[in-house]
């Protein structure tokens, strides 16, 4: 058996394609058109068990300049804190929508994680392995994607935009790869079919009988997942009406940002209530080695309309108690400013913010010291923020694969999902 | 083989086997029969039928020079009456040119798989594969290959240690893993959870590969690559990996062959120090080569591991799974499905100087490759063998394919794969070797003007061949079928195309359309 599907929808395509060959026609047939697509897109939603939006900032964002501010140190930089109505959680001045949805967030203060470059610290915190090891490990998302998507579904379950991981699926294999989107939700390689519609489905039919004929004694799993990929990929570009946000976009504008992250930001919330499980969401520019306040100022400006627009949206349409959004980059800010007016990559005590679906908001988890140089209590690696991301969305942490021979978990030995953040 | 007590047997045995060795025993095609079925009989299984002739022809095809066959050679294969005409095809196969390249393309996958290290200097590897070529088309020994491409100093056969580079790690798991059929990779941090080896045995065969230097030269846009090596240096082992704190050195390891003995080697002279070439000039041979002495081991009558790799690699590669599978995966705890079966095919390989074709021949002439891909199980690889296995086609082999297909070259200049191609179907596994149909794979086949090109009609071309004709148009799909297929339509299909192509006043672009159902099918898409 595939580890890919579950008996009961193997059977279910066995017999959909079954049912296609005998009655041909193309009429009858399920997902073929737009008012069948919205039918499916609700259904999926439905049928889809918890999701998550991961708000990648790409290059690593400071945290004494967001969430762990060290007004008056030397450490400290320029900016003002101002008071949430959590206790004890102050945040930028450049961030008072966030602070205004303060209650939903956890804030993660002592990171503690070990890789401190790019590349490797990109792949650290999108899979919780060392990159060195050459074990393809999957990113989050392919890990979402697997235990909580819906391969039945006519989205794709692993969706990104913008800077993000560098993984992807690794052992989990090709089903599992990211659908990656362009700017502006724009559709990436061969997502434009040749032909006109009526065209298509003509030689779609044909392709089904020719299915058909060869399935009646060809049995072997490969043949079935072959053509259950195609059916996938036609139902994606039936469905492509839903990577469109320019209806929703002119009223969404001003709360999101009128930037790639905001539209991003909208795209993500529109795809996770159409059913998919796992999107994610580069915000670009967070490498502060020279003029560091300049650069978070005005990346901060658009973080603060499309994360809380996020988080209402998502909570409005009571889609948040069910979608965990995380905010975080590979690695944190130094506390020592360089001669540059800048901060250099920084992995002994960071930040990062958990919210939404299985997380208990309004706290502040873990603290560093005065100068935010060490973590003080209750350091977090990779491996436990994995864990209690897995945990809060109901993926066992400790699942076991097998790439090649060796067997490999979801996160490493010893990694303990944070009880306390979770609701 | 395991002792007899019984004492006709004994006689027997002795009469067969007398000075001449084994030169009584049967050949390896019946063997592997015998074998297979005394498994089907324990198992109470029934195998698939024997292939039909088309199906036998494609899959032989496919496997051994890397396409699949033309329109007209399925024609003249179907009709050619004679008895042995499959023992006859093999043979021509086995002689053609193409048979090299395609065994080179299988080989270079096993040596460095789509994703090598110091990827900016392996990701082309023409020369390399060209140099794999010729030694198949000469028919050198596999032995002889395999301790070129250890030494790395044969023009062409760099590469293999290129991808190491600094890393005598990384070649530790890759030979034991390729040349000896063995998993040492977690006995780089700590001993083997489930197999014999320890952090010390790692390290010991990581001493030959430590002194190993990758020279770079540039001329222009090119770079050479020249694989040398030091008189000194050794490997420094410091316990396992969780027990590391930042400044420990830890001690240096004597090399081991794995299992084995440790090297001997002359004592470096007291106060040796590391000759510094002037700059530009290469290392001078040491003169004591660690790498030479690994290679020489390696390929060893007396090394019990290189043959039984290779012999059930070659197994895999035609019949699905290894006898011990996975293919590279020898322990304890992995027994081999068949294990006098995995006996006499190292034994006949070691035998025939490791002749590999030699092997392949009797492979592909057994029933048990020549079974039908027909049956009720669902397995990709079945374990007992029992129905041909289901491979998808690799990305040359998909270019290939498309190309004779449909008659493409006759229209136009053969593309390469391209980037693209890769893409869509470099990796079409879990790296387990279970397929997965992927999105990006059929948004290409559905939406790429690179697949396009093959189906839409050019003069000369499958396409073009089928609207020029003027024969009825059940005629013409058979001529469809038979050049993507490889085989005749049924009464139903020819019916289903024939209505499908007329169905529209302009026939061209239900043609094109027809052509590429083909094309994208999953009749096309696996070797099955």
């Amino acid at each position: 058996m595939s580890p890919l599907c579950r008996a009961g929808e193997h059977l279910s395509r066995r017999a959909f394609l079954k049912g296609a060959a005998v009655t041909g026609g193309g009429l009858v047939l399920p997902n073929w058109g737009g008012l069948a697509h919205a039918r499916s897109a609700a259904e999926a939603a439905t049928k889809a068990k918890k999701r998550c939006i991961l708000l990648w900032m790409n290059g690593g964002a400071s945290q004494i300049d967001t969430f762990d501010m060290k007004p008056g140190r030397p450490t400290g930089g320029p900016f003002r804190p101002i008071q949430t109505k959590v206790t004890g959680l102050q945040v930028c001045e450049y961030l008072p929508k966030v602070a205004a949805v303060a209650d939903k967030l956890a804030v993660i203060r002592s990171m503690k994680t070990h890789s401190p470059d790019h590349p490797d610290g990109i792949y650290h915190m999108h899979t919780c392995y060392k990159m060195s090891e050459r074990t393809p490990h999957p990113e989050l998302g392919a890990v979402i994607a697997k235990f909580n998507g819906d391969l039945g579904s006519d989205l794709p379950t692993f969706v990104r935009m913008g800077s993000c991981g560098n993984a992807g699926a690794g052992y989990l294999g090709p089903a599992h790869e990211p659908f990656s989107l362009g700017r502006e939700g724009k559709l990436g390689a061969f997502t434009s079919p040749y032909l006109a519609a009526d065209a298509e489905m003509k030689r779609a039919e044909l392709f089904r009988f020719v299915e058909g004929e060869f399935a009646a004694d060809h049995k072997a799993e490969p043949f079935d997942s072959h053509r259950t990929a195609k059916e996938r990929a036609w139902r994606l570009l039936r469905a492509k009406a839903v990577f469109d946000i320019s209806k929703e976009w002119p009223a969404a504008r001003e709360r999101y940002g009128d930037t790639d992250f905001g539209r991003g930001c909208l795209m993500a919330r529109k795809l996770v209530e159409a059913g998919v499980p796992f999107v994610e969401v580069g915000h670009e520019n967070y490498d502060s080695h020279a003029d560091n306040f300049v650069c978070h100022k005005a990346n901060m400006q658009h973080l603060d309309l499309a994360w809380p627009a996020l988080l209402t949206d998502l909570a409005d349409r009571g889609l948040l108690q069910d979608t965990l959004v995380v905010w975080m980059g590979e690695v944190g800010r130094t506390p020592q400013i360089n001669n540059r007016a800048g901060r250099d990559h920084y992995i002994r005590a960071w930040t990062i913010v958990l919210s939404g679906g299985g997380i208990r908001g309004g706290q502040v988890y873990g603290a560093t010291d005065a100068d935010g140089k060490d973590v003080r209590d209750n350091p977090v690696s990779e491996g436990d923020l994995f864990a209690t991301i897995y945990k809060a969305l109901g993926i066992n942490h400790r699942a076991k694969h097998l790439s090649g021979v060796r067997p490999v978990w979801l996160t490493p030995e010893g990694s303990q999902p944070i009880t306390e953040l979770l609701g | 083989m395991r002792c007899s007590l019984s004492l006709p047997l004994v006689a027997a045995a002795a009469l067969l086997s007398g000075p001449a060795g084994r030169a009584a025993e049967p050949p390896l095609r019946a063997v592997i029969d015998s074998e297979l079925k005394a498994g089907w009989k324990k198992a109470g299984i029934a195998p698939a039928p024997r292939s039909s002739d088309a199906e036998f022809l494609r899959r032989v095809t496919l496997d051994l020079v890397g396409t699949v066959p033309t329109h007209d050679e399925a024609v003249a294969f179907l009709a050619d009456a004679r008895e042995s005409k499959r023992e006859k095809l093999i043979d021509t196969l086995l002689a053609d040119p193409r048979f090299a390249r395609q065994q080179a393309d299988v080989w270079d996958q096993v040596l460095f798989g789509r994703h090598p290290g110091n990827a900016d200097a392996t990701r082309k590897r023409d020369g390399f594969k060209a140099w794999l070529a010729k030694q198949f088309a000469d028919g050198t020994g596999f032995d002889r290959v395999a301790r070129e491409v250890l030494v790395g100093e044969q023009p062409g056969t760099e590469l293999f240690q290129v991808q190491f580079r600094n890393q005598p790690e990384e070649a530790t798991i890759a030979v034991s893993r390729v040349f000896l059929g063995t998993q040492l990779g977690c006995a780089k941090c700590h001993d083997h959870p489930y197999d014999r080896w320890t952090q010390k045995d790692f390290y010991g065969m990581a001493g030959f590969f430590v002194r190993v230097v990758i020279e770079e030269t540039s001329s222009g846009n090119t770079k050479t690559y020249t694989v040398a090596e030091k008189a000194t240096g050794e490997v420094l082992f410091s316990g396992a990996a969780k027990d590391q704190q930042p400044g420990k050195k830890g001690e240096p390891v004597r090399p081991r062959f794995l299992g084995g003995d440790e090297l001997t080697e002359p004592p470096a002279p007291k106060d040796a120090k590391e000759q510094q070439p002037k700059a530009g000039a290469k290392l001078p041979k040491p003169p004591f080569s660690r790498k030479e002495k690994f290679a020489e081991w390696v390929v060893a009558p007396e090394n019990p591991y290189f043959a039984r790799a290779v012999a059930n690699r070659v197994w895999a590669q035609f019949m699905g799974r290894g006898i011990v599978h996975p293919a590279d995966d020898f322990q304890a705890e992995n027994a081999p499905s068949h294990p006098e079966l995995l006996a006499a095919l190292t034994r006949t390989l070691a035998a025939s100087k490791y002749d590999l074709k030699a092997l392949i021949r009797e492979v592909v002439n057994s029933e048990a490759y020549q079974l039908a891909g027909t049956g009720p199980i669902t397995d990709a690889l079945p374990k007992h063998f029992e129905r041909a296995r289901v491979r998808p086609l690799t990305a040359e082999e998909i270019v290939l394919s498309l190309r004779t297909a449909t008659s493409f070259d006759a229209a136009g200049k053969p593309p390469t794969p391209d980037d693209y191609f890769m893409r869509a179907f470099g990796e079409p596994t879990n790296g387990l070797g279970d397929f997965q149909g992927s999105l990006a794979e059929h948004l290409f086949w559905n939406n790429a003007e690179q697949v396009r090109v093959f189906a839409r009609r050019k003069k000369g071309n499958l396409t073009d061949q089928l609207l020029a004709s003027t024969d009825p148009w059940e005629k013409r799909v058979e001529h469809l079928y038979l050049s993507v297929l490889g085989r005749r339509p049924k009464p139903a299909e020819v019916s289903k195309f024939v209505a499908f192509i007329t169905g529209d006043a302009k026939p061209e672009p239900r043609v094109e359309d027809a052509v590429w159902v083909l094309l994208t099918s999953s009749e096309f898409r696996f070797n099955h």
